[in-house]
This record gives C-alpha cells, structure tokens and sequence, in this order.
C-alpha cells in the first residue's frame, strides 16, 4: 500500500455535554477516493472540521505530507493544499463567477483588483474541466450544479492536493453527478487524494476506493470498496441490515376515488401544463432531475407560490388555492424539501410546532387550551415515536429525523388527508430513513393520499404505486410501478436533454 | 439546506433551577434585583430619594415609556423594528391636543383622536411592512418623518399645552394618571402589561407574532395568514402608543412638534433589556415591564444626582450594549 | 444566462429623471429659486448630508445601518469647536480630530456588531444615544465664521473672492464631495475592502469560509462610515452658525434615506456610492428646495417619508417582478 499523504491519528474531541470524535483514526492516500460513512452525529463532519481547523482537536495528532500539522484555520488548511467543497454551497450570490472563485486571494495590481486576470485564470480552470461556464456571470444566476462546479473549480485553483467533497451530490441531478464522476476521476488520475462524504451508497460503490466508517463520534473500521458488499457498510454504520425490497405492483384498487385532479398547471417557466390524478391511499411519485419542476408543481399547487392557470379538484368539487391558507383548508399538507427554512419554527417547542396548522381547534374561547394541546402533541409524539424527552423541548434540539416527525404530526393534527412529501428523507439518517417510509406506508394504507417528490431512484422504486416523470417544467410520463424501472424512468426524465 | 448534519446532539444538562426561577426566567430575576439594587444605591446616594414622592415622579416616566415599551415588544417579537413610536406619540399627543385647546373639542374626543391617530400609524408602518414587504426600518423611519410633519403642519409648528388638573371642563382626565395620589397610572399600566402578556402567551395572535418572529415560512406554509397577523403587531404598538400619549400629556402637560426621538431608544431599550430579542421569537412582557422600570429608576436618579439628563443617555446605552451582548453570547453558546 | 439591462431599469436613471424634474418644476414655479445664491445655499446644506450617506452607504451595503452618524457628527463638531474657542486649538487640528472622533465611533460600532455580534440596529442605537448624551454635556459652540481667525475652513466648501454684495462665490465643496464619491465608488469596485463589503452584504458565511478576515471588512465598512461622519462634521459646522448640543438625532435619517433612494438594495449586497450622490439630491432637493414653491418647509417631512418609502417599493416591486419571472 503506498504511503498516505494525510493521516489523522487517535483524535478527540469533546464539546460539553457531547463526546462528538472518540480517538478517531482516518487516513488518505496520493490518488484515492475514500469514501467516510456514517450516520448523522457520526462525527464525520465534526473530524473534517478538525482537520480544517474550524475546531481544534482536545488530543490526538494529523501528519500530512510527512509532518505533523494543526491548523488554525481553513486559510492555513487551504494554503498548505486541503479544501473542502462544501455540502452547503458557499457562494457569494452577488458576485459574478469569477470573483467568487478567487475571493480571499485576489490578483492585485497596486490597490486594486486585477478583474482580468482572475476571469483568465477562471476560464483556463473551466477548460482543464472541461466545463462550461462564464465567469462573468453573476453567481446567482446559475443553477445549482453549476455552482457546484465553481466550488469544485475554486478548491482546484488552490493547487489542492487534498479535496474533501461534504455531500456534494445532493443537490445534483443524475447527470451533473456524472459529470461530478468525472471529474473526480480525472482528479484521481492526477494524484490528487479525496474524502467523499456522502449517504448514497451507490456512489460510494462506483465511485470510491476505499471506505471508512464512523458510528457515535467513534471509529469503526475501513474496507476496500471493491471487496465488500452494501450491507457491509450498511452494518458497520448501523448494526442491522434494514433495507426493504422496491414495491413491484401496487396495492391500491384501480378504482380508488380521485381525492386530487389537477388540470393544466401552469406557473412561471418551471411549472408548464401539468396535470395528473392522485387516488385514495396512493403514495404518488414524482421523479425527475434537480431543477425539472417538482418543487415548483407542489408549491404551486400548495399556494405557496403565485400560479398563472390551472384547475385543481379536491374529491371531485373544483377549488380555488391561491395561499397555503387555501390549500390547508382543502385539507392538503406540504413537507417541505428544507425543513429548517420551511417545515419548522426552531426556536419553539414541538407543542407548539405541532399544533401550527390547527390552532383554532384547540382554542377556549380566546384563548389557547394548553393543557388540550400538550394531550394531542404526546399522543402523536407515542404514535410517531418521536425520540423526545418531552413535548416541551425545543425542536432545535431534536435531530432531523424526528424534526421530520415534527412536520409529519403538524399535518396529521390538522387531519389533512392529502400529503405532499417533498424530499421526504433529505439529510436523515439511514435508520431514521426506514422509520420515515414505514410511517408513509402506514398512512396511505390508513386512506391517506400522498404524493412524493424524490431524487433518490431507489426511493421512487421503493415507495411509489405510480410514478410521475418531469423534465423542464413539464410532465413527460407517468409509470405504473409494475411496470416502472430505473431505465424508463431515466430515459423520460432525460428526454429532452439528449 | 437540507438538514446538516447536528453533530452535537445531546442536551447540555442545565443547573438545576427552583421551579418559580424556571417559570419567570433567570434572566428577569437577575434584572429584577439590579433594579432594587440600583434603587438602594440612588437612595444613599441622593439624600431624600427614598420616599414616595420620588416613586411617584418616577411613575410618571414609567406609565408613558411603558405602554411604548409595550407597544414595541410586540413588533420586536415578530423580528422587525419601529422606531418611530416616539414621534408618533408626540404627534398623537399635538394633534389631539390642538384640537382640544384650539379647537374647543371635549376631552373625551380629543383622547379617542390620540388613540386612534397611534392605531392609524401602526396600521400604515403594519401594511407597509407585512403586505408590501418593505424592511421595518425603513418604514419606521419614513413614518418618523410623516409623524413629525404632519404634527408641524397641523399646529403650525406651536407647542400644546393640556389643561391643568385645576381646570374645571377637561382635567378630569389626569385622574387617569394620579388620583388623589393615588396612582391610578400604575393600576391601569400594569393591567395593560397583563393584558399583554396574556394575549402574547394565551391567545392565537400572541403564538403566531411569536412564530413568525422566529421561521417566518414555515409558519406561513402552515396555512397561516401571516400577513395579517404580522400587521397586527404593528397596529397592537400603534394602538398603545396612541394611550402612551394620553399618559405623556396627563403627566407633562405640554408637548412639542418636532421632538420625541428619544423616546424610541428608551422604549426599544426597556423592551431589548427584559429579555425580548431583536432576532425574534422570544419575548417576555414581565421583563419589558423591569427594563422600563429600570430605564426610567436610571433618568430620575441621575437627574437627582445633579447631572444632566443626557448621562442617562449614555448609561441606558452601554447597558443595553451589554444586555444585548449577554443574549447574544447565549445564543452562541446553545448552538 | 446574461441579461441585457435596459438603461430604463437602473434605479440611478430614474433617480437622476427625478432630479431633474424636481429642478426643473422649482424653476417653473419659483423666481427665487432661479437665483444663484439659491443654489449656492442649497449646495452649502447638502454637504453633510452627501457625506454622511457615502459613508453609510457601505454598513447598508453589508446589510446593516448606522444610526449613530447624525448625532455623531453633531458631536464631533461640538466637541471641535470647544476647542477651538476655549482652548485656542488649530482649526486643522480640529478637523482632524473630528475625523478621529468619527473614526473612533465607527470602530466602536464596527467592534459591537462584526466582532462581538450585536445586532447593528441595536448597536448603532446605543452609540447614537451615547453620542447624543455626550453632545448635550457640551455648551453650544460657534465654529469661527468666515472672517474670524480660523475661518478659512470655509473655503473647502465655498471659495468666496472680493467682499460684500459683489463676492463671487464658487460651491467648490460640490467638486469636493463629487471627488469623494468617485474615490469611493471606485474603492468599492475595485479594492479588497469594497468586494468584501458587498460579499459580506451577500453571504457573510460563505467569505468566512473562504478565508478572509471578515470580521477586519466587517469593522472596516463601520470605520469608513464613521469617518465620513467625522467629514460631515466640520461641513455641518461650515453651514450652520451654532451647533446645538443634543441635537442630530434624525439627521441620519436623510442621509439613509438618500441612500435607498439612490438604489442601494434594503437587503445588502448591492450599492452604489454614485447612486447615493444622487439618492441624497432628491432628499436635498425636497427639504431645502420645498419652501422655495410656497409649501410650509415641515410639508417636506412628510413627503421625504413618502419619497423613501416610493423608492424602496420600487426596489421590492422590482423584485417580485423578477422572482415572478423566474
């Protein structure tokens, strides 16, 4: 085995009240993928953070290229050749491409900044990537992926020999992720090392060498990729094999009434003429690639966006949604893709998050029946098995899968019979995962219908009865899940894209 | 973005806390006993500050200061700002009362137009804000603005005097405030106060203004008009500052255009002291009560001490500094 | 994905449209308007309000504000002139100190809110009372008029040749201030400091991560404003004949004011200085220029109010219109 470039030995590290890395061991060689798995709170982002120097370690040493190092900070990381592409995308929005590549070392010439040299030098990092982008444009202006390549382009242009990537895929579509493919095997070519973070373990199967796997702060051990099988890693990052089987035909009676018909939606360029029918204790898919206009449907039709046309049918009687207001009377709810933003109120406890929506219900008069409140958020907290201490605890305090049961009890106090799962299982856990579609599953066969908005292909397969396929702001298919596979799927949310 | 990962989960074990401490905050109790402290202090210091002459001056500045303070706790709960109460209680207080002395209204018409013209303002500063998105800061100042100009140009820029408690036809109205020394103010002050705390705590429009403080989308995805009751925050502040007007003229008898900025920081200072955050979310009326109390303790003990008002500028300035700070630390600390 | 701007939907064109309608409606209605001496004293009262919005142009750029700079230059100029007359202190001195003054504050508020994370609204307002409270401990105190030893600091302002009712008055201060916006226009275009005021104003978490010592850029913006500040003190006290203690609360608010007007986003992160010379011409114009048309000068409270809430309706109405099209 050649020599590692950067070993991390016996690191620790406590924050009060949590032992969040436990004598951690982790290394990376010259012209490897190693993958770093775990669980949320696993401590894999907290051991990147000692490496980079946003913490400091309480013991422990990190050798890089043969001595041993402690940073200060990611400027001192960076400049000796380790960078982190980050999950959360660290773009400056009002800054054009160019700028944001070269932000924090800028070329100068006297005072000032020397613009045209840095978009030279930007647009020679592109063609080593092969990457089309204009760096004078303004950094908001692009989609997504793209500004993922920038981050990619900047951690390059910092002579890196070191790129950890923190979940760079998800936020990416199937392709941009095989672009990302690319790239980090050109990079591997050149001898780079590099940590992948991520939760997919598909990609840890393709595109990573070697795996290690983090459980509780702690070190559990590594694996040639090659040489071992998903449920390996699966156990060592949970200790129980969990994953169920796709769903091969679905259970719900072909004449199930239509509790939701919608005709000819239209708003803004991501939502074009899109119309479909979602049926009593169907779980609905939406599959498509980032940016096709999932979100856009759902929260156009939620109200929570302007739409321009569109009818929508709540068990066959046409209604006006024009705010969510609107749709939660017709007894629709909507997760949000990004619960911190969208789904809960942080700073509160779970009583008062769960009873959001359904306020007037538990009114004395003027006043808020307390005591009413509390009875109804435990019993959901039994049913959901929410992992709380207390119904008074502030939701910041719980983890995202149970922040998720949160938003879940929200809408299912307000009795709303059709649910819109946008993203159901973003940033959970896989354990907490499994939980999540057990209870989706439980609650269509209990009459709810739901529709479901995922990038996940497995997930699609998994939970879906039918599957609808969008692609720029249009619905290009819809699939029976008997008779739905990966490849159709793919090939109709890709149709114009060629 | 999507969930990131929480690394350091787990509770902090707090210290164990008498249960009347937990119910009434930590933060209060600490802010309750510098207020006594302070007061002791100015008591051996100024020879003859202990007594209840000097309380009831005191209350004077405490019944006016505190419905602002009241008023803005509402707003500040939501995340946003106004700092143009103060002038707006002057121009309640002007144009209420012009119309009172020049234009031979009864007193009764003249404290309705004073609350209503507050009620007015915070609808306006409550639409601009919440229907048309506009940051609360510059409305507050553009309403500054209006606020001022408009009590100019209706009394062409003269003072107000209010009638005198002698005054046979309308100074029944300062019974409202002290009644045969008995003060009637504080009664009334602090059932608002209660009143306040009831409605923020109990009541549907206090839970919402509270969460919408703190995930403003969140709460609207939850089928909540959280225009309205934004707004509502504004028009409570604009209502309260209408009645802090009615309590400023009842104490001070004259009033003048142009003036009455001060005011806003005392009053944003009061409610930013007991504990109500300027990120939103959290708000406590019982604190906004002290940190009043204080503020107005602090003006009439420097002025006793001899020196001139303004010092109480500065010291009202470096506490709410270090108030402010404290939070702010705390905050980091959690997370 | 790039845009083409029409000329029509720069905030500073519609600006420089009301300027000139403004102009030219005064001159329509009013004689008195028309005179030179007219134009020169308004010139003589926009100075320190042009330059307190420059410097505040850059915390409002960072998404934050400085309450503190219109009874800051209030005190400074009390502070300075006390000197002056009772201590016999150079005038030069005292304008540097003035600026010092300035300088000071702004790092005090820089320190409040980039390093130890006070919330700028809160922040500002307390240096704004404590100024205020420090101003109001000091006896009003003429600066030396234009025929005084000293008084030559006039000049920078407003070069006077000859005497009595022939003088011919030239309103350098205006090239003076224009000088200024250009500096620093171009310093926030095309320096470290103006980049990073504006990413910080964009996403101050991603420039911490990249590296940069935000809390230094941070501090820096509130620094530049309180010198401008410092600035405006020794135009204010060129202007006015006694600078009242306690007073400047709400001057700051013109300044602010022009600063929105001129186009700078009410959410950080775009800006423009000379976007602010001309925001503060329009505040300028209403407050100095409205009794000229025979309207009561308080009419001007009311429709600056107006005027700046105008202005940043177009900013969100813009916006929408944008995310609309999205």
């Amino acid at each position: 085995m050649a020599d590692a470039i950067l070993t991390m030995e016996e690191i620790d590290k406590s924050f009060p009240g949590v032992h969040a890395l436990d004598h951690v061991h982790f290394d990376v060689q010259c012209g490897e993928v190693h993958a770093l798995m775990g669980e949320n709170g696993a401590g894999k982002s907290t051991l990147m953070k000692v490496l980079t120097g946003i913490y400091s370690k309480d013991s422990g040493t990190i050798t890089y290229e043969g001595k041993e190092v402690a940073f200060s900070n990611t400027r001192e990381a960076q400049e000796a050749g380790i960078v982190i592409v980050h999950q959360e995308l660290n773009m400056v929005g009002d800054l054009t491409v160019a700028q944001n590549i070269f932000i924090g070392r800028e070329f100068m010439k006297g005072f000032t900044i020397d613009d045209k040299k840095m978009i030279e030098e930007s647009k020679k990092l592109f063609d080593e990537l092969k990457i089309d982008i204009n760096p004078r444009d303004k950094m908001s202006d692009l989609t997504v992926g793209k500004q993922q390549m920038c981050e990619i382009a900047k951690a390059i242009s910092h002579k890196a020999k070191v790129i950890i990537f923190d979940e760079p895929s998800a936020a990416l579509t199937e392709k941009e992720i095989e672009d990302l493919f690319t790239i980090i095997r050109d990079l591997r070519s050149k001898g780079l090392a590099i940590v992948y973070i991520s939760h997919r373990m598909d990609e840890i199967k393709v595109i990573t060498d070697r795996v290690t796997v983090m459980r509780d702060g702690g070190y559990v051990g590594t694996l040639i990729t090659k040489e071992c099988t998903k449920e390996d890693i699966i156990n060592m990052m949970v200790g129980r094999v969990i994953y169920e089987d796709p769903k091969t035909e679905s259970k719900v009676p072909k004449d199930a009434p239509v509790v939701l018909k919608v005709e000819h939606l239209n708003a803004g360029r991501m939502v074009q003429d899109v119309s479909f029918e979602l049926r009593k204790g169907e779980i609905l898919g939406f599959s498509g690639l980032m940016g096709a206009g999932r979100t856009e449907t759902a929260r156009a039709l939620f109200g929570a966006d302007p739409k321009t046309s569109g009818d929508i049918y709540v068990n066959g009687e046409k209604v006006t949604i024009n705010s969510p207001q609107d749709a939660v009377k017709h007894g629709i709810g909507y997760l949000s893709e990004d619960r911190k933003r969208y789904g809960i109120v942080v700073q509160k406890t779970i009583t008062e998050n769960s009873t959001m929506a359904t306020l007037e219900k538990y009114m004395s008069g003027i006043f808020i029946n307390k005591s009413e409140e509390k009875k109804i958020t435990e019993k959901y907290i039994k049913e959901l098995a929410t992992k709380t201490p207390s119904s008074d605890q502030l939701v910041v305090n719980l983890s995202g899968g149970n922040q998720q049961k949160v938003v879940i009890a929200k809408w299912l106090v307000r009795d709303c019979d059709i649910l819109i799962f946008d993203e159901p299982t973003r940033g959970i856990d896989v354990g907490a995962k499994n939980e999540i579609y057990k209870l989706m599953n439980r609650l269509a066969a209990e009459g709810k219908s739901i529709i479901m908005i995922s990038s996940e292909m497995t997930e699609i397969l998994r939970m879906s009865d039918r599957i609808v396929i969008m692609c720029e702001g249009k619905k290009t298919g819809e699939l029976d899940i008997s008779e739905a596979t990966q490849e159709k799927i793919m090939s109709k949310a890709t149709r114009d894209i060629a | 973005m999507p969930g990131p990962e929480k690394e350091t989960e787990g509770n902090v074990e707090k210290i164990k806390q008498h249960p009347f401490v937990k119910k009434v905050g930590f933060n209060r109790v600490i802010l309750f006993c510098v207020m006594i402290l302070m007061y002791l202090a100015f008591a051996i210091m100024v020879p003859g500050f202990f007594g209840l002459a000097r309380i009831m001056s005191i209350m004077n500045y405490v019944y006016f200061l505190g419905f602002l303070s009241l008023g803005v706790t509402f707003v500040i709960a939501t995340g946003g700002i106004d700092f143009s109460i103060g002038p707006v209680m002057f121009c309640c207080g002007l144009i209420s009362g012009y119309t009172l002395v020049n234009k031979g209204a009864p007193v009764v018409a003249a404290l309705i137009i004073s609350v209503l013209i507050g009620f007015l303002f915070g609808v306006f500063n409550g639409y601009l804000v919440s229907y048309w998105t506009i940051p609360p800061f510059i409305v507050s100042m553009a309403s500054m603005n209006i606020a001022k100009g408009i009590a100019a140009v209706y009394t062409k820029t003269q003072s107000v005097s209010w009638p005198l408690s002698n005054d046979p036809a309308g100074g029944w109205f300062r019974n409202l405030v002290s009644c045969n020394g008995f003060p009637v103010g504080l009664v009334i002050f602090l059932v608002a106060a209660f009143i306040c705390m009831i409605v923020l705590n109990n009541t549907k429009p206090g839970r919402y203004i509270l969460c919408l403080g703190s995930n403003r989308e969140a709460v609207r995805l939850s089928g909540v008009d959280t225009k309205k009751w934004e707004m509502l925050a504004y028009v409570i502040c604009g209502t309260l500052v209408g009645i802090a007007a009615i309590f400023f003229v009842g104490a001070y008898t004259t009033v003048q255009p142009g003036y009455g900025d001060q005011y806003n920081n005392e009053a944003i200072a009061g409610c930013v002291m007991g504990g109500t955050s300027m990120v939103g979310g959290l708000a406590s009326i019982g604190g906004t009560v002290i940190g009043v109390l204080i503020i107005s303790l602090l003006q009439e003990g420097i002025l006793a001490l001899g020196f001139a008002k303004d010092i109480q500028l500065i010291v009202t300035g470096l506490i709410v500094i270090v108030v402010v700070y404290a939070d702010v630390m705390a905050r980091r600390r959690k997370n | 994905m790039t845009k083409k701007k029409s000329i029509l939907s720069d905030q500073r064109f519609i600006v420089l449209l009301v300027i000139v309608a403004l102009i030219v409606i005064y001159m329509i209605f009013s004689p008195e308007f028309r005179k030179y001496s007219s134009i020169l004293s308004m010139l003589d009262f926009s100075y320190y309000d042009i330059l307190m919005a420059i410097g505040v142009t850059f915390p409002l750029i960072t998404a934050g504000v400085d309450l503190s700079i219109g009874t800051g230059m209030v005190c400074y100029a009390l502070i300075a002139g006390k000197l002056i007359r009772d201590f016999n202190c150079p005038v030069v001195v005292a304008m540097l100190l003035c600026v010092l003054f300035g300088l000071i504050v702004g790092l005090a508020n820089g320190a409040l809110i980039g390093v130890m994370g006070l919330p700028p609204f809160l922040a500002t307002l307390c240096t704004c009372m404590i100024t205020r409270g420090i101003s109001s401990m000091v006896m009003a105190t003429p600066w030396p008029t234009t025929k005084q030893p000293g008084g030559w600091f006039h000049s920078i302002f407003k070069l006077t040749f000859g005497t009595g009712r022939n003088a011919l008055k030239i309103p350098i201060g205006f090239l003076v201030v224009v000088i200024l916006v250009l500096v620093m226009e171009f310093v926030l275009n095309h320096t470290k400091f103006g980049r990073y005021t504006i990413a910080i104003g964009s996403n101050k978490e991603a420039v911490t991560l990249s590296g940069v010592n935000v809390k230094f850029y941070h501090v820096m913006a509130y620094a530049i404003c309180g010198v401008f500040a410092g600035l405006a003190a020794i135009a204010y006290a060129a202007v006015v004949p006694t600078v009242q203690p306690g007073t400047g609360a709400g001057l700051e608010l013109d300044a602010i004011g022009g600063v929105f007007v001129g186009g700078v986003s009410a959410t950080g992160g775009y800006g423009s200085v000379i976007g602010t010379l001309a925001g503060v011409f329009v505040i300028v114009l209403l407050k100095t220029g409205l009794p000229y048309v025979g309207l009561q000068a308080n009419w001007q409270q009311i429709i600056t109010g107006i005027v700046l809430i105008g202005a940043v309706m177009i900013d969100v109405a813009k916006r929408r219109r944008m995310a609309k099209e999205q």
